[in-house]
């Protein structure tokens, strides 16, 4: 039972290495400009990966149901991160990502109107961020100090940072949506709102749509079609095929016109500040096992854990090392006490008792039992 | 009888074998078991009169078998122990002391018989807990090379005050002889009462110049000054501030050694475990009767050294 038990706790360590990894490249992927093969072996790596976390999610919390503990587990063993990185992201951002591929088109975001299109897209990335949590579960597994006091403190520190990082992104970004806070997402929509009504216009007018003239107007627009028949693409069919995946690209019709525009720049902007967002947690987190979680050791548990064998071990009478700097904290100042006066005191008293000794009736139980 | 003996016997040794008395010598292994044994008389008494062990005994006759079976079974770990350290001990400093004097190797068989004898008394081991720890892991070596280096407190009362015409390693000899013979202190008719006066085995210097006495005869080779030196080291500085620097280090040396884990190591975020004895040492100065300059030299000593 234990093995087992051990097997699934070590394959969530192995997962959240691999979403870790996953995460950033995927998003780096964007970045750089990766082709569309790699990119979607990410996609489906990251879909596993969020199916993975939403079972292990609702695994845990039946057990916890079952055991009547679902309370301790949601709020006080991190349940809400647990179901924060996992169900609203095949939910928002792998599922329909993965759907939009399987069905070999834009079907998902296509038939809303590019408006739209955008305004999903922008959700989906937002709720990107949320995997970020799933460092926060890397750091519950992290066992750096023997206290659970301390681990306690720091995990809390933690998650509250990461957690207060990521809404407040999250927050943000839909605020600014909201209000239409101008952004390079809302000057690409105001040029294509001006690139669709020229071409309204035009049809109106009974004109000619002049593709190649719009093309120039819009370095975003890929593609032209008319009837059904393309009169522009700025790439060739290879190209597509090779660099442009289903969430790359939109597009909006006008009468018989339809229009495809580049999504890259949108989502590599996007990309970019998930990076930074990545990097910012990765160095919290980093700090905080690093340098903060040997400060908190060095500064309250580890003095706390001396003062506790000096007083319940008989043989055990080292002094609390009070560092200069901190020695006015008031775990520093019991620290002085306890050298001062509980160590002396229990010395004149070890001495005139003679009492203290390593043996105990448990060491010679075998011996009385043959 | 002797097959209670025997009992007794394999009963201790395999006491002794336990692993958590692995790193201490015989005699810290000695009074850790006779410890324990009295802590845990209500619970042991019960099974130790059982037909396996001493069949109607009473707690007392058992507890006389156990400390005798003990005794015998400490001993054969102990004399070679003393034996091994005699060996190695240089005793050039008595001719150094007494050039007159017959020479050290008598010195040294004298001083094998003479703790032969007097580690029959229970008291005696008892004392002679430190300091053969003390010699055993090196605590004078450790400590002297350092005074020498220092040329501080402890090396202006051994070669100034107290006049030790000797080099470093004939006074480190010296001390060390000092701390083997400390259980002189129990020599004599009423040396237990000595002892007895107070918890922490210092003894008033008028009983010690009757220890002196007494010894001169059974050490009648040793020089005078190193039996007053062993007998002084019970005796407390704040009583008799011309106490011989010899015993001062002696008697520090050998309550450090007394509790001794050669393979204690400090936790995180403790001190040292010399720098946390010595600390605590200089607060009970008085209690012991050490000499707080020689403790505070001691502690800069380990606290420099990370010891």
């Amino acid at each position: 039972m234990e093995h087992r038990q051990s097997f699934w706790e070590n394959l969530v360590v192995v997962a959240i290495a691999l979403v870790l990894i996953q995460t950033f490249l995927d998003d780096f992927a964007v970045v750089a400009g990766w082709a569309w093969a790699p990119r979607e072996v990410l996609l489906y790596v990251g879909l596993a990966l969020d199916v993975f976390f939403s079972v292990e999610f609702l695994t845990r919390l039946y057990f916890s149901f079952i055991r009547r503990r679902t309370g301790i587990y949601f709020w006080h063993e991190r349940g809400w991160i647990d179901l924060l990185a996992s169900l609203p992201l095949v939910l928002l951002s792998s599922g329909p990502a993965a759907l939009a591929v399987w069905s070999g088109s834009t079907i998902a975001l296509g038939r809303a109107s590019l408006l739209n299109v955008l305004k999903v897209v922008k959700a989906i990335r937002i709720a990107r961020v949320l995997r970020l949590l799933r460092l926060l579960k890397v750091f519950a597994r992290i066992r750096n100090t023997d206290s659970t006091m301390a681990q306690r403190h720091v995990a809390k520190v933690a998650t509250l940072s990461v957690t207060v990082l990521i809404a407040t992104v999250m927050l943000l970004g839909i605020v600014f949506s909201v209000f239409d806070v101008p952004s390079l997402e809302t000057a690409y929509q105001s040029r294509i709102t001006t690139l669709l009504s020229t071409v309204e216009a035009d049809l109106d007018r009974g004109a000619p749509i002049d593709a190649g003239e719009l093309a120039a107007r819009e370095s975003s627009l890929l593609a032209v079609q008319r009837e059904g028949r393309t009169v522009f693409s700025r790439f060739d069919s290879d190209y597509y095929a090779r660099q442009v995946g289903p969430n790359d690209y939109g597009f909006a019709e006008r009468g018989d016109v339809r229009l495809f525009f580049d999504l890259r720049p949108v989502n590599r902007d996007q990309s970019r500040s998930n990076l930074i967002y990545f990097a910012i947690i990765v160095v919290t987190i980093g700090s905080l096992l690093f340098a903060y979680s040997p400060h908190f050791a060095l500064t309250v548990t580890d003095p706390l854990h001396v003062m506790t064998r000096g007083i319940t071990e008989a043989n055990y009478s080292l002094e609390v090392k009070v560092p200069r700097l901190y020695r006015d904290d008031e775990v520093f100042e019991l620290a002085r006490a306890y050298n001062e006066h509980y160590l002396p005191l229990k010395d004149r008293r070890s001495a005139a008792s003679a009492d203290g000794f390593d043996l105990s009736m448990d060491d010679v139980q075998g011996l009385l039992d043959d | 009888m002797a097959k209670e003996h025997d009992r007794a016997r394999t009963f201790v040794s395999r006491l002794l074998a336990n692993p958590a008395l692995g790193p201490l010598t015989p005699l810290q292994r000695e009074e850790q078991i006779i410890q324990f044994l009295h802590v845990n008389a209500a619970a042991l008494a019960p099974t130790l009169s059982t037909p396996g062990f001493f069949p109607g005994a009473s707690w007392s006759q058992s507890l006389s078998l156990l400390l005798s079976a003990l005794v015998e079974e400490v001993d054969v770990t102990l004399m070679p122990r003393l034996e091994e350290i005699l060996a190695r001990m240089q005793f050039g400093f008595v001719a150094l002391l007494r050039p007159q004097s017959s020479g050290g190797e008598r010195v040294r068989d004298q001083i094998r018989e003479y703790l032969r004898g007097v580690l029959r008394r229970m008291d005696a081991r008892r004392v002679m807990t430190g300091p053969l720890a003390a010699v055993s892991y090196g605590f004078v070596d450790r400590y002297c090379d350092q005074m020498w280096a220092r040329k501080g407190y402890s090396h202006f009362e051994l070669t100034k005050v107290q006049r030790l015409r000797l080099g470093r390693e004939e006074i480190k000899a010296m001390i060390e002889a000092t701390l083997l013979l400390k259980p002189i202190v129990c020599s004599g008719s009423s040396a237990t009462a000595g002892l007895a006066e107070h918890a922490s085995g210092v003894v008033q210097a008028q009983y010690a110049e009757r220890v002196v006495a007494a010894a001169r005869e059974a050490l009648s080779l040793a020089p005078e000054e190193l039996i007053r030196s062993a007998a002084n080291a019970s005796v407390s500085f704040q009583e008799n501030r011309y106490i011989e620097a010899t015993a001062r280090m002696a008697a520090i040396l050998s309550w450090r050694c007394r509790s001794y884990q050669p393979n204690m190591r400090a936790d995180r975020g403790a001190d040292s475990p010399d720098k946390s004895w010595l600390s605590v040492a200089r607060r009970n100065y008085r209690f012991y009767g050490f000499d707080v300059k020689m403790i505070d030299e001691l502690y800069s000593i380990a606290a420099e050294n990370g010891w």
